[in-house]
């Protein structure tokens, strides 16, 4: 009987909620003992980190490496129950394939779902939030019967495509993006199969770190396997059903009680993206959170249209998941990450916008358009929590990527392409008591690490010039963001290299600031090629710069031909001691700077971790440059005056706004962004997507 | 307690259903309104607050004036920064919190027709 289309399936995606229960799981609750449950809940946790754990220590790509892994237990209708991960997106994306593979393979006799089978899947319709994003599952059967699914999702940074790296900024249709498999079996038997393998590594540029991921997956999942299989023989299968059930239905129950605490209202924040992938771009993602009772509906009405021919567009589905990045990390910090959080969630997308992508668009800068988007998560969702738990309002981390994309030949001889980790090390988002973290990772990977250089130097060319805090890298206010940090890359003992970078924010900030909080700057990559930094480090007598704005120092040693660019950089070739230097972020900021204590500042100033400029001009204290001794009186009499010039300078809103609206982007910034200023205007009406 | 604190600076007087700055107390208009309408707005230069660190490039850490602008709410009589937002230059300005009143003042138990109470 199949129920293939040879086409996407509409219909799977919606079931993003947890399957209505089965007979099995209503009898069995009824007899689940809770202390038996919590110890139960417990042990299925500790097996997920086990396989979280696993996996990374087997992995061969970087992010699987440094902890971008998210290893579940899915129930046998694929919900996912038990999950161990920092990426929370996979909490609520990770259980489609399962549905999938449950909805289609299961009584179709050509593919069937046995004992020892394993499936693979990287189509981020099903799968992620891009097709880097891939993942594997085995079932787990028990005297026969289906008892679960178990599942471990990874970014592998190569996905074949018109750009190495896992990202395609020049991508113009799904069919530039390389893989994009749908839920497939890969192994039966407790073997995989060679010739699945071998395709899949025949339509990726690394396939040795394609092949390694997978079986790293899979060990992984084995290992679970074991665990669980124990864990039902002791407790029964009914109880193990029931109590995987139990921790669903007790999630969606905790979720909505915690919703229900908060104020009711409305609370808004639109978005703006300044690239479409190969040029500049202003693009809107209008955020409108309505909560109400004891749910929360995203409404994302009048949001830029799709793109068409760029890759800057989102599945809702990948929106979904990543704002339960911020659901699972910081409104539901204390629940489990499972998709019966979404028991309180609701959500409406217009039918044609970059955030509902159709068809056969791209969505290869996915990432960037989710990311944009769960920034409005973090400032309404501030909004919307201060009152309840101040607590839970705190500015965002850096969202723009500028991640260094790379393909070619290494420094061995080998086929390599990837990404380098640095995104793993953005500062946080500042806080009502505190400042937000120093190189802390990345805000949809939090349990991620930015590895040592010397690890990413052992198998890829690089030779890094440094890596280090960068000042100039956050958001500033009452408590600043955490610093991100600027590195040097030299191409070292290859001339058969790319380089390019995956990014937004080069021109309007990617990440904002909090209460009157400021932004975290624009960032941009520098490169020089054809440098003679190689020369000036073997004659040894120059002193070189240790951090980036040494680099930008009007005096800097390095000679060659310099250039700037966006962060969304086309890989370009790169060969031996050319260099590249860029950012990553740190978090916004969080209240007035004129409120900062000047001692925090001095602080920062003795650790380089503020620049003088902004000392003096930002949060106006006057010291004493050479001692860096407070001048107390100088100080409140500057910041006094502050106040004074913001009030001279100011206009009535009213009086202010009459002159601001008579502002707009140039034509040429707007081609994609629909109706000025709100996209969809004068636009036909059109039907809503919306779940059950 | 019928005053409610809604954000780093923004008190609710849920009797009243004014906005207040937390700070100094300054009226900041109806509740049901956007309390930005009683601040003093300023657009700021973006160099003032994002110096540029590379002379001479396209990009140096300061945003495009074509793409984005600053600016800033104060209240108006102690002039702190309440909050401010980037936006490209003419966007609406956003209303960002708007609460249901009539239902916050039920959770505090008090009546929906309170003293004050007057929109606009
Ligand atoms: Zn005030």
């Amino acid at each position: 009987m199949s129920t293939i289309a040879y086409s996407r399936d509409h219909e799977v995606v919606q079931r993003l909620r947890p399957e209505p229960m089965t007979q099995a799981e209503i009898d069995a609750q009824e007899r689940i003992d809770p202390v038996e449950f919590d110890i139960f809940k417990h042990k299925m946790h500790m097996i997920a980190l086990e396989g979280k754990e696993t996996t990374m220590k087997l992995g061969a790509s970087t992010a699987m490496r440094w902890g971008d892994v998210a290893f579940g237990v899915f129930t046998r209708q694929g919900d996912l129950s038990v999950c161990a991960t920092g990426i929370y997106h996979h909490a609520v994306l990770g259980q489609i394939p399962l549905k999938y593979v449950v909805k289609h393979w299961v009584n179709e006799p050509s593919v069937g779902v046995k004992e020892g089978d394993s499936f693979f899947y990287n189509d981020p319709f099903y799968a992620g939030v891009h097709n880097a994003d891939m993942g594997l599952a085995v079932p787990v059967f028990y005297k026969g019967e289906l008892m679960c699914f178990i599942a471990a999702a990874v970014h592998t940074g190569e996905a074949g495509g018109t750009e190495p790296g896992g990202t395609c900024n020049t991508a113009k249709t799904k069919y530039d993006e390389g893989l994009l498999v749908p839920p497939i079996k890969i192994g039966e038997n407790y073997q995989l199969r060679e010739d699945i393998l071998n395709m899949l590594a025949a339509m990726t540029r690394d396939p040795r770190t394609m092949i390694l991921d997978i079986k790293a997956r899979l060990a992984a999942a084995r290992i679970a396997q074991r665990r669980v299989l124990e864990v039902i023989e002791e407790k029964g299968p009914e109880f193990f059903i029931g109590g995987l059930r139990r921790i669903l239905t007790q999630t969606g129950e905790a979720a909505r009680r915690r919703v229900a605490q908060l104020n009711d209202g409305v609370y808004r924040q639109p978005r703006f993206l300044d690239t479409v992938g190969t040029e500049a771009g202003l693009t809107k993602i209008n955020l409108t959170l309505i909560k109400k009772g004891d749910t929360i509906t995203m409404d994302f009405e009048n949001s830029s249209p799709m793109l068409e021919g760029r890759p800057m567009n989102s599945f809702f589905q990948g929106i979904l998941g990543l704002s339960c990045v911020y659901y699972c990390g910081w409104l539901f910090h204390d629940l489990p990450a499972n998709n019966g959080l979404l028991e309180a969630i609701d959500w409406r997308f217009p039918d044609d916008a970059m955030v509902n992508a159709k068809g056969d668009a791209s969505t290869s800068l996915a990432p960037l358009v989710q990311t944009c988007f769960t920034q409005g998560m973090f400032l309404a969702g501030a909004r919307m929590t201060y009152n309840y738990d101040s607590s839970r309002a705190v500015a965002a981390w850096f969202s723009g990527f500028a991640i260094p994309t790379f393909g070619g030949i290494n420094q061995f001889g080998e086929g390599i392409a990837d990404i380098t980790p640095e995104i793993n090390a953005t500062g946080c988002g500042a806080r009502p008591d505190m400042d937000g973290v120093d190189a802390a990772g990345a805000f949809f990977a939090t349990m991620s690490d930015c590895s040592d250089v010397e690890a990413t130097e052992a198998d890829r060319p690089f030779l890094y010039t440094f890596r280090n805090f960068f000042n100039s890298s956050y958001g500033h206010g009452k408590f600043r963001g955490g610093s991100g940090v600027g590195f040097g890359l030299m191409v070292h003992d290859t001339n058969r290299f790319m380089l390019g970078s995956m990014g937004g924010g080069s021109r309007f900030p990617s990440t904002l600031g909090l209460f009157g909080g400021y932004a975290v700057p624009p960032v941009f990559v520098q490169t020089v090629h054809g440098s003679n930094l190689k020369d000036l480090m073997a004659d040894g007598h120059t002193p070189l710069p240790n951090k980036l704005a040494g680099i930008y120092a009007p005096d800097a040693p390095e000679q060659g031909n310099k250039a700037t660019s966006e962060v969304n950089m086309v890989v370009k070739p790169f060969n031996d001691g050319d260099t590249y230097y860029v950012a990553v972020g740190g978090g916004g900021g969080y209240g007035d700077p004129l409120e900062r204590e000047p001692e925090s500042v001095l602080k920062d100033l003795r650790a380089d971790r503020v620049s003088h400029f902004a000392a003096r001009e930002v949060y106006r204290i006057v010291y004493d440059a050479e001692t860096l001794r407070l001048d107390v009186a100088a100080t409140e009499a500057l910041r006094a005056d502050s106040r004074k010039a913001r009030l001279a300078r100011a206009k009535p809103f009213a009086e202010f706004v009459r002159t601001w609206d008579s502002l707009s982007p140039p034509q040429e910034a707007l081609r994609y962004y629909g109706s000025w200023p709100n996209p969809r205007e004068g636009m036909l009406p059109v039907g809503q997507l919306k779940a059950a | 307690m019928t005053k409610l604190r809604i954000t780093e600076y923004l008190d609710l007087d849920l009797v009243a259903e004014r906005w207040q700055c937390n700070r100094c107390g300054q009226d900041l208009g109806a509740a049901q309104a956007n309390y930005k309408e009683g601040c003093l707005v300023a657009e700021r230069d973006l160099a003032e607050v994002h110096p540029p660190l590379l002379e001479g490039q396209a990009q140096s850490y300061t945003p495009d004036s074509q793409y984005c602008r600053l600016v800033e709410f104060y209240c108006p009589q102690c002039a702190t920064m309440l909050d401010n937002e980037y936006l490209p230059p003419g966007h609406p300005i956003t209303h960002e919190i708007e609460l249901d009143i009539a239902a916050l003042k039920q959770k505090h138990g008090l009546a929906a027709n309170a003293a004050g109470g007057a929109k606009g």
